[in-house]
Parts: C-alpha cells; structure tokens; sequence
C-alpha cells in the first residue's frame, strides 16, 4: 500500500471523526465541538502581543483563519498517522487518541465546560480509529504488498461519504439551533417589574442602539438560554445555580442608572443612561448566608471576563442587580444577554460583568479580576463628573444669547449645583432639570450672553455632599479621569 | 454564527483534500469586533478599534513606537482621542504643551471626526527659540495657529489632496498623491493616516502657519 493511499485513508478517517464530533457537539454542546474549543483554548493561549497582530493584519478573519490552520494542522496529523499506521498499527491508535485527547482537553479548558464536554472529541476520535483500521485493513506489514486498489477506494469513498454526510449535518444542526438561539432573544418576554422605581423622562435616557460598548469580547456571545445557567458559590453557606426562568421568576425591579466608562476621557463619550430591569443583588446574596471575611464578589462572563467588586458596596443599599432588560426589552446582545451585572456608581470594569456566568464570593488577597491584575484600582467608585455637549468643540456662533448645556454625574451622591465659567469670567450657576435618581446623570443648561471673539467655556459640578469636582487632571488609568471640561467656540 | 460557519467550512477542508482559503466572509449577523486587551499596566478597556487603523504611510512612521503597549505606538493612539494619543507620542511632544497652553486639549479630544496636521517637534524647531515662546505665551494666536491645523471630518489619504477649510477658517491646501503629500507647498507629510478614536492625523515636518 503505497504512502499516498496511507494519507488519504488518515486524512479521510480524520474528517469523518471530526466531522462526527461537531455533529454530535452541534446536537448538544455547541461549545464543546473540537475545532472551537481548540480555537478558544488557542486564543487563550495566544500572547496578547501575537493576538493584537492578528487582530491587526487580518482584521475579522482572524478566527476563519485560525481555524483553518488548526484545520491543516489536524490534517496533517492524520495524513501521518495514516501514513505510519499502514506498517504499525500503534500510530491507528495513536493518531486518533492525540487528537481527540486535544480536542477534549480543549473543551474542558473552556470557561464553561462540563465534564461530558470531553465526549463528542472522544467519540469523534474513537470513530476516526475504527475507520482508520478498516481502511488499512489487509494492507500487508511486512511485505507493502498492494492491497486491492478497487477495494480501498470504495471503502474510503464510503468512509469520505460518512464524513460528508455528517458534516452536513453539523452545519444543519447548527444552522437551525443557530437560527433558534437567534429567535431565543426575541422570544424572551420579560415580566413587569415588582418595583418600578422612579419615572423617568425619555430625553434622558440613551437609546440601546447609541449606548456604548467597551469591553475586550472578540465575538459577541450568543448564549443558548436552554443550557444557560448562574452559579453562585465560593464563601457562601449555601451555593445556588439558577437559570434564566429562575431569575425571572424572582421579584424585578427597574432602576434609571447612568454607567459610566472608566477609560472616558474628561469630555468623552462613554457613558449613557437607561432603564436596567433586574433582579435585585443584595437580598439574592443575603439569603445564600455571605460568610464573614467574604470581600469580593467575582463575577465571570462566559467569555472568561472577571469582574471583582466589593461586597460591602453590594450590600450598602445601592439597586445593584442582575441585569436583564435594558430601555424595556431584553438586554441587547452586545450588552451581555441574557445577564449582566450592574452596580450604580461604580465605574462598568469594578462592577457590571456583561454575559454572566457565575458569581463567586471571595477575598480581594484570593483573586485579582482581569483589569486589577493590570494595574486598575480594585475600587473603582465613580468621580463626580460634568461635560458641555452643546456648543459643540469649535463651534461658530453668532453673537446673542447663546444655550450651553450638557450633563452632570456623581452617582450615587447627586449632583447639588452645576457652574459653567466663560474665559476667565466668574462661574456662574447653571440651572439643572430634574433627575429621577441619585443614580442617573443631570441635565443642566446656562444662557450664555455671547460677544464676538474666540472664548473657552469651562463647567463643574457640585455634590451633594458639597464637594467640588476636581480640576486637576487625572488620565483615566488608573481610577477614571478628572478634570473641567473646557471647549474652544468662535462667536462673530 | 460566523464562528459556526466557519466551524463547518474548516471541518469540510479538513476531507475535501484541496485545500481553500476560507476567503472573506462578510456576514453581517450582528458580530462586532473588539479589539484584542493589551497587558500592559498602562493598556485601558478598550471599544471598538477601526480596521484599517494600520494603513499609516511614510518615512517619519518608522520613528513611531512598533511595541503595542507603548502609548505612543499606532495601535494605542487609535484607542484613545487625539489629544491624548499625541500626549503619548514623543514625537510629537512641543505640539502637546502648545495644545495644553492654548487650552485646546478637551476640544481637541470632543471633537467629533476632524483631521490634524501634526507638526513634530522638529518642526517647532525649525522657528526660532525667541519667535516660538512668543507665540506659546500668546494664547489668540497660539489657538489660531493651531486650529490652522485642524479640518473638520476625518480625512482619507484618496481625498487628502485640495483645498480644505481649518478650524482656524482660512483653507489650507495639500498637493501630492499616493504616499507624498505637501501642505501649503512646504509642509511634508512625514507619516500619513494615522488613526485615533475621533480624528486622523498627517504628521508634517513644518509648522503651518495661518494667512489671517
């Protein structure tokens, strides 16, 4: 049997073990398919300095072409195997055991897992080594007599045809489980909440498709619901699991809060305000018994994300919760459906883990969450803030009465006054619109009698506890910018 | 979904033998990119990156920081808005005090889509020491001058050359093509398209200076 036929019967038996595998992972466990968790545990793996040149040079078909090279690489292991397996029929064994061993390692790797993760890989190999036998079946060891050319490629057209078939059926399997989990979203139809809260006026609000997005996800999850669940354990008297229909079920309240962006810049866009309908932490927390010396709450998303916030800020009154509607519908994906956290005041990395998979409770010596372990403050509250969003930067104006106006934030504590200072002039007093909540930003505007010439216009904020906002600078790393806003118009 | 596609064409290479490249999948299911966390002390949570944020061009680009998690490179400075993604480049560092003297650091970083001509600091040298502190410690034209080098929209390198009306309000006019450009006939783009999170920027060579 000549070394070409040991190849294709190795890269023949690989595809139908493969393919087997995703099909049977696509029926059950999409994550669990060998091909994306080997990609996951890769991207895991990967240098953050490899991982940003990918992003780099190949923009978004990073992960097509990730996936094709561990493609080649599979290939050109079973090709071996093949090869090797046609004189000592160790490497059938072999070959497949490898690679289905990595496969389920990689699925066990995955934030996620299961333990029965490990099963379509295994299965996926153990069917690639009985079609790898059979292949090789009657090729004579010792002598490399040609086995019967007719018989071989009719059994590796019927073993290349189960391969197709099967994949086939991956790709419909997850077409149509894909397209379901697509409509899960949709379908989620949200109770009222229990407590509503305060009312809140729309202009204040910032539209779902507006609101910003930072965070460090590559792909959006798409989280089925069926197999979604929250775990919440660690330095608790009792660990609890709950599903999606668990957490409806419990009393939801709905809560205007504005978030806020640690790495906003003074001035900058990211942050937003909107109607959160979730269920409420602290009581959820209470009833499980939070063990004494419990510091840290660490929140996990299904992508690997860690999110450490303090207990005692949990527990101190505030409306944090479990995030699951947002503007009156269900949280959008990029947002973190089906769950995320939210902690009013508290800037989003210290406190609102989007796509959540399990809470633990722990100390802050145990665990530093991902953006800690970089160098960010572990508390990270949220400083009072304020911003000129009209006139815009640059602006040309005619003289006359001109109307400054913009926002004001310092959750939690409330913004007191707000006084915006042309040029050098005195500052003067802004007048404020009502704000539902200590929790939500305030609109303010001034009436600006404009002369010509060039002018800056400069705005700060007071606290409720009558602390001035700052106007020494701070960058935003590592505890969120401080600063006037002061903008630049031309009036003639 | 596109993760699964592809899931299902890799599996598919892996027994059709002749290999493909996957080629470009534009499916447009919702998936938005990131970009990828820097590990550094300094690296920020980060939004989303634009792709073509490594189309830079010029000789001057390679005295730009190649090291990722420096915030003077290409890819830190298209995290952060202008102002501050100078603030991280030595480069660049005789604009940034002017900025900050002028006051034009919050309008410069609020500003929504604008293009900066970036004279570097051996550009500012080019003027003479005693002309140079003049103009820092006169804050009107120290702001004309420097909103000279400011054009509302961000700018590709296709529609770089014309003429363009600055912030300052007098237009400025760019000759040239392809990777060799000229502001006002003496300026040269030493490092071109070099993006930040609100504004693109042509580092130049000369200090630009206004009509008005």
């Amino acid at each position: 049997m000549r070394a070409l036929a040991g190849a294709a019967a190795g890269l023949v038996a690989a595809g139908f073990g493969v393919a087997t595998a995703e099909v049977l992972a696509a029926a059950t466990r999409p994550a669990a398919g060998p091909l994306i968790a080997v990609g996951g545990a890769v991207i895991d793996a990967t240098p953050t300095a490899v991982k940003e040149f990918a992003v780099r040079e190949l923009g978004t078909s990073d992960k097509p072409v990730l996936l094709t090279v561990i493609g080649l690489v599979v290939a050109a292991l079973a090709a071996v195997a093949g090869i090797a397996g046609r004189r000592r029929r160790l490497f059938v064994v072999a070959g497949p055991a490898v690679l289905g061993l990595a496969g389920a390692g990689a699925a066990l790797s995955r934030p996620a897992a299961e333990p029965y993760d490990v099963v379509p890989s295994l299965v996926g190999a153990a069917l690639a080594g009985l079609a790898l036998w059979w292949l090789l079946r009657g090729g004579d060891r010792t002598s490399g007599v040609r086995v019967d050319r007719r018989r071989f490629l009719r059994a590796a057209a019927l073993v290349a045809g189960g391969a197709v078939v099967a994949s086939g059926g991956a790709v419909a399997v997850r077409r149509s489980v894909g397209g379901a989990r697509a409509r899960a979203r949709e379908s989620v139809r949200l109770p009222a909440a229990a407590d509503t809260g305060p009312s809140v006026d729309a202009g204040l609000l910032t539209p779902n498709k507006d609101f910003y997005r930072v965070d460090t996800a590559l792909t959006v999850p798409r989280i089925d619901l069926d197999g979604w669940s929250l775990r919440v354990h660690g330095m608790v008297d009792r660990e609890l699991r709950l599903s999606f229909a668990d957490l409806l079920a419990r009393p939801l309240i709905e809560r205007p809060v504005t978030m806020t962006c640690v790495s906003n810049e003074v001035g900058g866009p990211y942050m937003g305000t909107a109607r959160w309908l979730g269920v409420p932490l602290a009581p959820l927390l209470r009833s499980l018994g939070v063990k004494s010396g419990a510091e840290q709450l660490v929140a996990r998303s299904v992508e690997g994300m860690t999110i450490g916030t303090p207990v005692a800020t949990l527990l101190d009154g505030r409306d944090a919760m479990l995030a699951v509607g947002m503007n009156g519908e269900p949280l959008p994906l990029e947002h973190g459906f089906p769950v995320r956290m939210l902690t009013p005041g508290v800037y989003g990395y210290a406190g609102s883990c989007k796509w959540l998979s399990s809470l633990e409770l722990t100390t802050f010596d145990q665990f530093d969450p991902y953006w800690v372990s970089r160098g960010w403050a572990a508390e990270a509250p949220v400083k009072t803030g304020s911003r000129v969003d009209r006139p815009r930067p640059f602006a040309r104006l005619t003289a006359g009465t001109v109307t400054v106006a913009g926002v004001a934030w310092a959750q939690r504590r409330g913004i007191a006054a707000v006084e915006v200072r042309i040029d050098d002039g005195p500052w003067a007093q802004a007048e404020l619109l009502p704000a539902p909540s200590v929790d939500t930003w305030v609109q303010w505007r001034y009436s600006w009698p404009a002369v010509a010439g060039p002018h800056s216009i400069a705005v700060r904020a007071t606290d409720r506890t009558g602390a001035v906002q700052t106007q020494s600078r701070a960058t935003p790393f590592p505890s969120g910018a401080t600063g006037w806003h002061t903008i630049s118009v031309t009036v003639s | 979904m596109r993760a699964m596609k592809f899931t299902a064409l890799a599996a598919a290479t892996l027994f059709s033998i002749s290999l493909t490249a996957c080629g470009s999948d534009s499916s447009t299911d919702g998936e938005g990119t990131a970009a990828a966390p820097t590990t550094m002390a300094s690296s920020a949570p980060e939004s989303s990156a634009p792709a073509d944020m490594m189309t830079t061009f010029g000789a001057g680009c390679s005295a730009v920081p190649a090291d990722a998690s420096n915030p003077g490179s290409f890819q830190a400075m298209a995290q952060v808005p202008v102002a501050t993604a100078a603030s991280g480049n030595p480069l660049l560092s005789t604009l940034v005090t002017a900025v900050k003297k002028a006051g034009l650091v919050d309008s410069l970083n609020s500003a929504e889509g604008i293009t900066v001509f970036a004279p570097t600091n051996d550009a500012f040298g080019k003027i003479p020491k005693a002309d140079l502190d003049k103009v820092l410690a006169d804050k009107k034209t120290l702001t004309s001058i420097l909103t000279y080098h400011v054009v509302p929209g961000k700018l590709a390198p296709e529609s770089l050359a014309g003429a363009h009306k600055t912030l300052q309000g007098d237009d400025l006019t760019v000759s040239g093509s392809g990777e060799d450009f000229k502001v006002n006939g003496a300026a040269s783009v030493v490092c071109g398209n070099v993006q930040t999170a609100n504004a693109t920027v042509y580092i130049i060579d000369s200090v630009l200076m206004p009509k008005s």
